[in-house]
């Protein structure tokens, strides 16, 4: 079975400064990290420990400097930008700390605005925006604007956009970092049902109350794994 | 397990490939647009004056023609006029129009009608006189040129003027001067040539005022006789020689060609220069050039107006991309390329321009409108659908132009940093 995430030797160093002097950053080195199919992951560490950049690799926002990436089993080396940013829309759902809903559109086109870039037709979009809200319990809020809405169901809307793509992974980072206790467990326990149907989530986060409902923890330090890299 | 996650092959979500299609940018550029109404509006005011100030600028310019075009053809119809050249030192005498010149000209396809006029007074009060031209013309002259229009009374006829019969019409500022607040038809007019003979005319018929912008330059105190009179009575007439003719076009001939047929009789005859020829065509066509000059300055500064309108589409279109970081950012993450990214701003941007454009030409409609309800003067309402789709054109490309920088700005946002923005 193809893993959704396989990474080898992949390294990332920042380079800055002038011609002279030039100084480099090494955010990454080294990583090994295989994501199973419906896994679900949690990917610790403190701050610094380059987490957002594994992220950013991982949801192809960014390239490794060195290293083979395969998602979903397709190498990502040598891709342009327009192929990954199709192969984005196709397979990766983010689900962000911030939400990031558009604050002009409702909950169902914000829901709908990933298949915009898929070319699926409107009446379409709009039914399985309908369904992917459905599914995270927002059925009665479909045409609120996100100003209306709890952080909790915010949060939820911005699940139901990951969702709505039915992408190979599920990518969250810090989704609850936004919210109140009760919202998160809410957002959580959805977490752990779309895990149940079997989807694979890969959740960055500094709780370790959240990372313990993963089935697996990686963790990461001065930008290597440190633990739990391979299943 | 769900099998489908068994074959990560490539999705088939979409027959057509993963390309978005082309109409959603327009719908997104609309919404954009419509949650910042105040701000849209502000922004294509710019172009909305420019676009206003083009099109109502070519189609008055064209009203103008048109009516210049119809003023002109109300008092001179279309016709040829031809006359000795006064200047290099030619004398009057030197060089008449014949009878054998008029003859040749009736080949042409225009009615002929030669005249000659001489100066000639009458007694305003006893004792006192004043001047007027007396004009010889052929009989019934309403009918070879048609823009000569008896109010009262009638012309005097072929025969009439045949036999040289002692009758006169009166143009509208003659019969004023001649019989002021009084019916002139049936009067007598006495008139003194300058070397002292006296001449009694019965008033058979006054002329209408001419009309249009040009009506002064048709306002003189005319007297028209019949031309055998004149040439019985005047002391510096010649029999059988005349001072100019007038060529009235007949609807088919083309004034160009007549022009120079008529120049080479002329010139075949008596060399070349020694008369003048000119066609109301070519006073049109003068006067055609200067409005189009007129035009082209009124429009070159219309054109900076865009320019400038251009700039703060360019300024509004940044401002919203600095603002709408975030919401680029989320867009890439999500799937977009830099492509469609780019397709949304400059799409946005012609969007904004182009509803200005089409803003600009319903105001300049308005105004051509109102113009054309209140100002004599234009006639004739016009609004070429060609002006409209420059207008519409160039509004477009103004946002197409200016657009492409704060596009290519959104386009070139790195997705990390823009979700990073605050």
């Amino acid at each position: 079975m193809t893993p959704v995430v396989q990474m080898s030797g992949v390294t990332k160093v920042y380079r800055s400064g002038s011609s002279v002097r030039t100084v480099e950053v090494h955010a990454l080195s080294g990583i090994d990290l295989t994501v199973q199919q419906a896994e679900y992951v949690a990917l610790m560490g403190p701050s610094g420990s380059g987490k957002s950049t594994l992220m950013h690799i991982i949801g192809l926002l960014d390239t490794p400097t060195e290293g083979e990436y395969n998602l979903g089993g397709q190498p990502v080396r040598g891709l342009n930008e327009g192929q990954l940013a199709r192969i984005r829309n196709q397979r990766v759902g983010f689900v962000f700390q911030a939400f990031f809903l558009l604050p002009r559109l409702t909950a169902l086109h914000n829901v709908a605005l990933p298949l915009v870039y898929r070319g699926v037709s409107t009446p379409e979009r709009l039914k399985r925006a309908r369904q992917a809200l459905e599914s995270v319990n927002l059925g009665d809020r479909l045409d609120h604007l996100p100003s209306e809405l709890s952080g909790g169901q915010k949060q939820r809307v911005a699940l139901a956009r990951a969702l709505v793509q039915e992408p190979d992974l599920l990518l969250a980072d810090e989704p609850t970092g936004n919210l109140d206790s009760k919202s998160s467990d809410e957002i959580m326990g959805l977490f752990d049902a779309l895990h149940r149907q079997g989807k694979t989530i890969l959740m960055v986060t500094h709780d370790p109350d959240l990372g313990a409902r993963a089935q697996r923890i990686v963790r990461l330090r001065d930008g290597r794994v440190v633990d739990g890299g391979m299943a | 397990m769900n099998p489908a996650r068994e074959a990560p092959a490539p999705r088939t979500n979409n027959p057509a490939g993963s390309r978005m299609n082309p109409l959603e940018n327009f719908r997104m550029a609309f919404e954009s647009l419509w949650g910042n109404k105040l701000r849209s509006f502000l922004a294509l005011l710019g172009i909305v004056i420019g676009v206003f100030a083009v099109t109502a600028m070519i189609s008055l310019g064209q009203m103008a023609t048109a009516g210049i075009t119809q003023d002109l053809e109300a008092i001179a119809g279309r016709s040829i006029f031809v006359q000795p050249n006064f200047g290099e030192g030619h004398d009057f005498n030197t060089a008449p129009i014949r009878d054998v010149d008029i003859r040749a000209l009736q080949a042409l396809p225009a009615r002929v009608i030669p005249q000659l006029f001489t100066n000639i007074q009458y007694e305003s009060r006893p004792g006192v006189r004043r001047s007027m031209q007396l004009q010889g013309t052929p009989g019934d002259l309403p009918r070879l040129d048609p823009t000569i229009r008896v109010a009262s009374g009638r012309y005097f006829t072929e025969s009439e003027a045949r036999g040289g019969l002692a009758v006169v019409v009166l143009s509208d500022r003659a019969a004023a001067d001649l019989f002021p607040g009084r019916q002139a038809i049936g009067q007598v007019v006495r008139f003194f040539y300058p070397g002292g003979a006296r001449i009694e005319l019965t008033v058979v018929g006054v002329l209408e005022p001419p009309g249009g912008i040009f009506g002064g330059l048709g306002a003189a105190s005319t007297a028209y006789a019949p031309t055998q009179l004149v040439w019985n009575t005047s002391p510096d007439a010649r029999r059988g020689q005349y001072d100019f003719v007038i060529l009235s076009l007949k609807p088919e001939a083309d004034a160009r060609q007549v022009t120079q047929q008529v120049r080479r009789i002329f010139e075949a005859r008596y060399g070349e220069g020694r008369y003048q020829i000119q066609s109301t065509e070519t006073f049109q066509q003068t006067l055609q050039s200067i409005t189009l000059i007129l035009q082209a300055l009124l429009g070159a500064i219309a054109g900076l107006s865009l320019l400038v309108g251009g700039i703060g589409i360019m300024n509004i279109m940044l401002v919203s991309v600095t603002e709408r970081t975030r919401e680029i950012g989320l867009r890439k993450a999500l799937g977009a390329t830099s492509g469609q990214v780019r397709q949304q701003f400059l799409i946005e941007a012609v969007v904004l321009t182009l509803m200005g454009g089409i803003l600009g030409v319903v105001l300049a409609a308005g105004l051509l409108l109102l113009v054309t309800a209140t100002v004599p003067f234009f006639q004739i309402f016009i609004l070429n659908p060609a002006t409209i789709l420059l207008a519409l054109a160039v509004s477009a490309l103004v946002g197409l132009f200016f657009g492409v920088w704060p596009a290519a700005r959104a386009a070139a946002l790195d997705p990390i940093e823009a979700l990073r923005y605050e």
